[in-house]
């Protein structure tokens, strides 16, 4: 059992496909990620596991690994222990949590302006053309600048779960690029299918970062960087609350005209 | 109903708990220390990681100056007895418009009276200009941390 926690989780996966469906039960979702080089003795960390929860998780992986043997599970060491009360974002993580929730409010829409608007029309290029306008400015120079430029530089860029992450934002980009390419030659087809793509991708980002990399990265920052963060992001917010002002309402317009629409 | 901050109680000890030997080094890089003592601008405060913690609290916390003082300034009250607690409205106000501490951790007791702490904090919190990051840290009678969390006006 000791020689596979310092494996790659997709290979222990890939040796042991049952090992996959066993993380999913603790909705750990190694199984769909692109990257998969976290180690398996990591997942404890990352995924913050009650003391409860690793026991469990690694008696199973034992059974799976050494099938008939009686395995005692490692105890796995942590870099911090959890916390009681419970997951509470710190100030400066809980505004990025907040801005997910205005970007997951365009994603939401995404299926029904994909679907109704037309690149060839007025409107169609309009309503995509400010979504595009909101994504690569609020979601991308705003929101996942203030991750890439300030909180990720708290942490080692190697580590597996930001490569992801980094992995999810270049992928975001190469839709957006592909969409503002279909939006120029007009063609729905090219607009449809990447602003869906975007939509997924963002999707599963999202809750990644809500669910796992936050509280993660939370438990890791230590007082005096959660105070210096909270002040470079409060002087970015300052110098983008117009902006973000405008990106409220246009999304608010954009909920009138399409929410619920197709049901 | 006798207050349960002033309940006479024994703890019991378990004798099997960690414990250092030899001296500990004692992490205060600061005096004075008491709320009414302190001058909010003094340049230990400057930009700095404010402890805020009622009197009981060091004494409660076997690893108070290792896990929580190393790195912090620090002021020290009581909710329940200290008067003229407006003026320590005034000082926390201070400390965040005029010293710009970078964070301020609020150290409390279990019992009730100590959420009075808090208070105090969170009206100086709402008056003041600058906005920092406020953790809640609420220490139990035998020295166990029962909650720790950051707190939004």
């Amino acid at each position: 059992m000791e020689q596979y926690l310092n494996m790659g989780i997709k290979d222990v996966i890939s040796r042991f496909p049952a090992a996959g469906d066993l993380l999913n039960r603790f909705n750990i979702g190694c199984v769909p990620c692109t990257v998969g080089t976290c180690l398996l003795k990591d997942i404890v960390d990352i995924h913050s596991l009650s003391v409860e929860d690793e026991k469990e998780l690694f008696t199973g992986l034992g059974e799976i690994i050494h099938p008939g043997e009686k395995i005692v599970p490692p105890k796995i060491e942590r870099k911090q222990a959890a916390k009681s009360g419970g997951n509470t974002y710190s100030p400066p993580v809980k505004s990025l949590v907040d801005e997910h929730k205005l970007i997951k409010r365009l994603v939401a829409l995404i299926p029904a302006i994909a679907d109704r608007a037309d690149p060839s029309t007025a409107d169609g290029f309009q309503v995509i053309s400010d979504s595009v306008g909101f994504i690569r400015s609020y979601a991308d120079k705003f929101h996942h600048a203030k991750e890439e430029d300030i909180l990720f530089k708290y942490f080692d860029e190697g580590t597996d779960i930001i490569k992801v992450m980094h992995e999810d934002h270049a992928n975001a980009r190469g839709h957006v690029k592909a969409v503002l390419e279909g939006l120029e030659k007009k063609d729905k087809a090219i607009t449809s299918y990447n602003l869906k793509k975007y939509g997924e991708i963002l999707t599963e980002h999202i809750k990644k970062e809500d669910e796992v990399l936050y509280p993660w990265m939370d438990r890791n920052l230590t007082t005096r960087e959660v105070g210096e963060m909270f002040s470079k992001f409060i002087a970015i917010d300052n110098d983008f609350a117009d902006e973000a002002k405008k990106y409220e309402a246009m999304i608010q317009t954009l909920e009138k005209n399409f929410k619920n629409q197709g049901d | 109903m006798e207050c349960p901050g002033s309940k006479t109680m024994v703890l019991d000890k378990n004798d099997s708990g960690n414990e250092s030997t030899g001296s500990i080094k004692s992490q205060l890089s600061q005096w004075p220390i008491q709320l009414h003592l302190i001058s909010p601008t003094a340049p230990y405060y400057q930009g700095a990681d404010v402890l805020l913690t009622a009197d009981c609290v060091a004494y409660a916390l076997g690893g108070f100056h290792q896990d929580y003082l190393k790195g912090k300034s620090i002021a020290i009250a009581c909710p329940k007895l200290d008067e003229g607690q407006d003026v320590y409205i005034e000082k926390i106000t201070s400390w965040i418009d005029d010293a710009k501490i970078n964070t301020l951790t609020v150290m409390i007791m279990q019992v009730p009276c100590c959420m009075g702490l808090q208070q105090v904090a969170m009206q100086a919190l709402k008056k003041s200009t600058r906005k920092i990051p406020v953790k809640l840290t609420v220490v139990g009678l035998k020295g166990d941390i029962l909650s720790e969390e950051w707190i939004t006006v």
